[in-house]
């Protein structure tokens, strides 16, 4: 009798690793994670980006461009996608770069290059340990945006039919899709917009947020946004106010 | 003189914040997202015929519905499926209908939970008489009539498949299957 029921519990044990295994991270999968949790690959890519900013005149010619203090960069960093003054529009990090580089007298680096990659990466990692402090009413610029990013994020489109919400909303996260479970963006264990730039074990790659939009548009049969227009900085704004609060970790090690 | 100045300023000042505006990439996204809108709800009738016990039209449907696309589907797709389709004289990988991706059916692989569970269809929705073959068609082809707020895909109205197609995935999850 006794051994019939250690027969059944190990028959039961069985299917419950199967079952395991079929999600998305086998145990293998798991320990490679938390290895690399401790030494993300792309933190290499962040040093990179902090050779680059040197080239730029460093943390201090920027602090001078945004108008802030040196010792006050981080927790301005921690407020973008915003907008500025000088600018006149809203910006993502990375598009504020481009104009600091302009002001520099460099030739701006393409939003889908990889030295923007870098450059933004460090750039946010400076802000690291702080907490994602967007603020969507600070003027109507934002305001507008966050009203665009939530129209963005919950516009059904494509061949399919799905907006970011099909998968992203409160009544369907945590739920799986195939064998991924569908993340809460601003849960967190999450915080997507605190963690991105992130390097994506299943792409042997960082990506910015932006890009992570896009591979998410190119799954489900999106028509991709492009990098830095309005619509996807703004679908940024949305995203980010969810993670709002939230300590910032650059780069972020994801699957 | 000193209004000369301070005009000569204003227009530097806003030849400046043009200048960072036009290094800064911006790209208005309008003309994609008009392009990619999602056509209004639509109700459609089953076209006559549709619901078919022919083997091979169900191994099409049961195909569309465990594949992504012809570009990640592993084993080769029956007779009268292809895997690539010319697209505007490119050749490009054909979209299936990946429903294993939120339900769960027989034979399912890594199947999802987003959407109901699908094992036994025929036995408890068809002849239960809860749903009729014209439910499963609207549904499939877009299930906004039924649930406009629903979380699944949209396949006609969006012309991802044709009539056809959707009375290949609807012959496919209304069958009598052997497998568990
Ligand atoms: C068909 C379902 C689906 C749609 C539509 C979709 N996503 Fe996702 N998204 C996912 C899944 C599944 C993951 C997790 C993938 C993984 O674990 O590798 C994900 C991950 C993400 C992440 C990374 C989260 C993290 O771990 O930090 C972001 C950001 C994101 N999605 C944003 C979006 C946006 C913005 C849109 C709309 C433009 C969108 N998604 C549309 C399914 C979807
Ligand atoms: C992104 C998720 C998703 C995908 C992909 C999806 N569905 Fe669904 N499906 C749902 C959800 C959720 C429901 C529950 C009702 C609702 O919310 O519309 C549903 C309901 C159904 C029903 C009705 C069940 C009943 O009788 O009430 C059928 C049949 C069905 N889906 C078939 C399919 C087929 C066939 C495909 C592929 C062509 C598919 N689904 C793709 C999410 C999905």
């Amino acid at each position: 009798m006794k051994k019939m029921i250690s027969i059944a519990l190990v028959l039961a044990l069985g299917v419950a690793v199967v079952a395991e295994e079929k999600l998305s991270m086998t145990e293998a999968d798991r320990a490679l994670y938390q290895e690399m949790l401790e030494n993300n690959p792309a933190d290499i890519f962040v040093e990179e980006g902090a050779e680059l900013l040197d080239e730029l005149g460093g943390e201090e010619a920027l602090a001078k461009f945004l108008g802030v203090k040196e010792e006050d960069l981080p927790r301005y960093i921690a407020t973008f996608p915003r907008y500025i003054d000088k600018i006149g529009m809203v910006v993502a990090l990375d598009q504020m770069l481009q104009a600091f580089m302009y002001d520099q007298g460099k030739k701006p680096y393409k939003l889908k290059s990889s030295e923007m990659d870098a450059l933004a990466a460090f750039v946010k990692s400076l802000a690291n340990g702080e907490k994602i402090a967007i603020d969507v009413n600070a003027n109507e610029h934002m305001q507008k945006a966050y009203e665009l990013g939530k129209e963005m994020f919950e516009l059904r489109r494509g061949k399919r039919g799905l907006s970011c919400n099909s998968c992203h909303s409160p009544d369907v996260v945590g739920m799986r899709l195939r064998m991924q479970i569908l993340p809460n963006l601003g849960d967190p264990k999450v915080k997507a917009a605190a963690t991105w730039p992130a390097y994506r074990m299943t792409k042997g790659k960082m990506f910015t947020l932006q890009k992570r939009f896009q591979q998410c548009m190119k799954n489900a049969l999106l028509a991709k946004l492009p990098l830095g227009s309005p619509q996807m900085v703004a679908l940024e704004v949305y995203v980010t106010n969810m993670a709002k609060g939230q300590e910032i970790h650059i780069p972020g090690l994801k699957r | 003189m000193k209004r000369v100045a301070v005009v000569a300023l204003c227009a530097l000042a806003t030849l400046m914040a043009k200048d960072y505006k036009s290094v800064i990439e911006s790209p208005d996204a309008t003309k994609i997202l008009q392009k990619d809108r999602l056509p209004p709800a639509k109700r459609y009738t089953m076209p006559k015929n549709c619901i078919t016990t022919d083997p091979l039209a169900i191994a099409r449907g049961k195909y569309i519905f465990h594949n992504l696309n012809g570009k990640k589907a592993k084993t080769k797709p029956p007779k009268g499926l292809a895997k690539y389709v010319v697209v505007g004289g490119k050749k490009k990988p054909k979209q299936y209908g990946n429903c294993v991706a939120c339900h769960n059916i027989e034979g399912a692989k890594g199947p999802g939970n987003i959407g109901p569970d699908l094992h036994n269809y025929k036995k408890h929705f068809i002849d239960s008489g809860v749903r009729s073959y014209q439910y499963v068609y609207q549904q499939i082809a877009d299930a906004r009539v039924h649930i406009p707020n629903t979380h699944m895909t949209i396949n006609l109205t969006t012309k991802l498949f044709t009539p056809q197609e959707i009375c290949e995935i609807t012959s496919y999850v209304v069958s009598q299957k052997k497998e568990k």
